[in-house]
């Protein structure tokens, strides 16, 4: 360990440019060079759809990478938080529909619709994950076998439970009526559920930047990162920041969850476990512990996921894996990772 | 005799009395066991556990060699295991008429394709952090199996391929029946299984205890140390990924003979890559006979399980959510597997060593004054 970082430290300084550079000149030539082959309006939908998927990404992996980040947990159980909060959508949703609210036409009422079910998922998240993080994951501190194998049968028993309490098939989401529609702009097709769902992620995006750069809970997050001592000498009990992370984190996930169900329109137990591992490949990517690099991480899987599965369908699933290890290569740490 | 040090004693020592530790009679008499069962039990049912169990003893006990003995979570093991079973099943298929040379081609390619893809995974990963090791392994696990479904044309994916064995191992092969048990292709599979099995076993016995084995097990408990020691750390913990892959994909052959058909599903899936967690996890990690034990538990009760499905529906019929509660045994393997990793970390063949080995040194003070 202490041997790699003194390396780290001795490289010479052009190769740190070009590393950095690399990985710069990357993230923007992925936006790029689908042009050559893609008419431009085919790109702008494509683009859009990307994004859509990318900000729903972020969603899950924003929680994944704070949680590693702070409390040094890899939380293989944050796709059983994602599909839990997208079961506690649907059932709202039907709920929902009973009422005959779904069916309300305006805009406005299906964003009011969405915010209720996002609510829900927020509260459904944050409870799971306090419950989690409070009586399994807090004793296994510091022990990374023991948290990998523990989250990972937490995931297992929470899909499982899943299974018995809606059953093991797939099911068709009710979506809010307004959501069907499409604003029409150049001759180019914004389902108006990508329209929000892309706005969702921004601004979860900027809120979690507020809160971590402004408020004083971010400063004490941030130092929590760096060294979790000096910040308990300090006179923080880090176990409460612990939990609030962690709550935080999965709520995250949850919400995640609704809006990645309401944007393919059905959901299934296992939704969480894929989600999952498009998450870690954008925690890996991005660089593990940074929110901005998750961010601009998720951004380039979905963006590329989409021109991919446009030209090659057969490749779509594997190009992320080909941007990770691409990543990889040049910047061992991730796109924002630091030593 | 003079310029030997303490411990090349003790392993002389050990060397000498090796035929006569009690260990060595029960492993003699499980093989036995193993041997003559098919001719005691003709339920194919409990033949197939056998071969499963021996043959996920090999591939649990490799993976224990990377987790357990190296301290390295691969959380993609099954991929290797589903590399071995798609080589064999795809050089047959492919071939039309199934051949003995089939058998060489098939471990070639599955020894090359784990050996590089092993590699791959240790120089990207472990370049970095050992937790990153488990989320890349993970991923590419994930790449396979969706790799597996998608390529239509070369894996028949979700449908799977079904293919015949060539020789003896077929199943319309048959010859006399000796005392009473019919000789056929199935029986010559078993007994090729059990016989490559063992072997590949003791292989990893004899590693664990090999000059490679003891410096892996000590860069796992004190990596500074070892590397301070002089030892390339790295390199051990690269041969020790290779080693366990390639053993996985073997284990992924025989798995694919006995199948004799391969999907995603059965050979490169996560739940396999769960399953083989539970088995180590329970067996004991660091122990390698702990395979066996883990791979029977769970084996034996996924055969067994789900007839308490049946039991459900006859007892109450009518209650749909007693019904799904039993229908869901993997709930309860999870929440077992909590429990174990909470309450019994060393697993079964671990905590029962600590046992053994309480009493032992309890044993001792008593001895002590009286001497």
């Amino acid at each position: 360990m202490m041997l790699t970082s003194s390396h780290a430290g001795t490289a010479e300084p052009t190769a740190i440019d070009l590393r950095k550079w690399g990985g710069r000149i990357l993230s923007i030539g992925v936006w790029i060079l689908p042009l050559i082959w893609i008419d431009p309006t085919t790109y702008a939908t494509l683009t859009i759809a990307g994004l859509t998927m990318g900000v729903l990404l972020f969603l899950t992996a924003s929680g994944l990478t704070v949680i590693f980040g702070l409390m040094d947990v890899l939380n293989l159980a944050h796709g059983a938080f994602f599909a839990w909060g997208a079961y506690a959508g649907f059932s709202f949703l039907n709920i929902l529909s009973r009422k005959g609210w779904l069916d309300m036409a305006t805009l406005g009422q299906s964003m009011g619709n969405l915010a209720l079910v996002l609510l829900l998922a927020l509260l459904v998240g944050g409870v799971l994950g306090l419950l989690l993080e409070r009586v399994i994951i807090r004793k296994t501190y510091g022990n990374h076998l023991k948290q990998i194998l523990i989250t990972m049968g937490a995931a297992l028993v929470m899909n499982e439970i899943i299974k018995i309490f809606w059953g093991p098939n797939d099911e068709a989401l009710l979506v809010p009526a307004a959501f069907q529609d499409s604003w029409v702009f150049f001759n180019i097709l914004v389902t108006k559920f990508r329209g929000v769902a892309i706005l969702v992620g921004v601004l979860v995006y900027i809120g979690i930047q507020l809160v971590l750069q402004k408020t004083k809970l971010g400063i004490i997050v941030r130092a929590g990162v760096e060294n979790k001592e000096i910040v308990q000498v300090m006179g923080y009990n880090i176990q409460r920041i612990f939990s609030g992370v962690f709550a935080t984190g999965a709520a995250l996930a949850a919400v995640g969850g609704v809006m990645f169900s309401i944007f393919n329109g059905h959901i299934y137990p296992s939704m969480g476990d894929e989600n999952l591992i498009f998450a870690l490949i954008v925690v890996i990517i991005g660089g593990m512990g940074s929110v901005t690099g998750s961010f601009l991480g998720a951004l380039m899987v979905g963006l590329a996921f989409n021109y991919v599965a446009f030209l090659v369908p057969k490749l779509a699933l594997g190009v992320n894996i080909m941007i990770m290890a691409i990543i990889l290569l040049i910047r061992p740490r991730g796109l924002m990772g630091r030593s | 005799m003079t310029n030997l040090n303490p411990v090349q004693t003790e392993r002389l020592q050990e060397r000498r009395n090796r035929y006569n530790r009690p260990t060595f009679i029960i492993q003699l008499v499980f093989i036995a066991v193993l041997l003559t069962i098919p001719f005691f039990f003709s339920s194919f049912r409990l033949i197939d556990v056998v071969v499963k169990v021996m043959i996920f003893t090999v591939f649990v006990a490799s993976y224990d060699l990377l987790l357990g003995y190296g301290g390295l979570l691969s959380l993609g093991h099954s991929m290797f295991f589903g590399i071995g079973a798609y080589s064999l099943a795809l050089v047959i298929y492919h071939a039309k008429t199934p051949a003995w040379t089939h058998f060489l081609l098939a471990t070639g390619i599955s020894l090359a394709l784990s050996i590089s893809m092993a590699l791959v995974i240790a120089f990207f990963s472990l370049r970095v952090k050992a937790l990153f090791f488990a989320m890349m392994t993970l991923a590419l696990a994930e790449f396979a199996d969706i790799l597996a479904i998608q390529w239509y044309d070369l894996t028949k994916a979700e449908d799977g391929i079904s293919f015949g064995l060539p020789g003896i191992f077929n199943v319309s092969w048959s010859a006399k029946s000796i005392m009473g048990a019919e000789i056929n292709g199935r029986l010559m599979t078993y007994y090729f299984i059990l016989v490559v099995s063992v072997i590949l076993f003791i292989i990893m016995l004899r590693f664990i205890r090999s000059p490679v084995g003891r410096v892996l097990q000590a860069v796992r408990d004190n990596e500074p140390r070892a590397t301070a020691l002089g030892y390339k750390t790295f390199h051990y913990q690269i041969f020790a990924i290779v080693f366990g892959s390639s053993i996985a994909s073997l284990a992924g052959i025989l798995y694919a003979m006995w199948l004799r058909y391969v999907n995603p599903g059965s050979v490169l899936s996560t739940p396999i890559m769960l399953d083989v967690l539970l088995m180590v996890i329970i067996g004991g990690l660091g122990t390698l006979y702990g395979s066996i034990i883990g791979a029977s538990f769970i084996k034996i009760a996924e055969a067994w399980l789900p007839d308490l499905q049946k039991v459900a529906q006859e007892l109450l019929p009518n209650v749909v959510f007693a019904q799904r509660l039993a229908e869901r045994w993997i709930l309860y393997f999870g929440i077992l597997f909590i429990l174990v990793v909470f309450f019994f970390p060393r697993g079964f063949v671990g905590t029962a060593r600590d046992i053994i080995k309480s009493r032992k040194t309890v044993a001792k003070p008593v001895e002590v004054p009286h001497d």
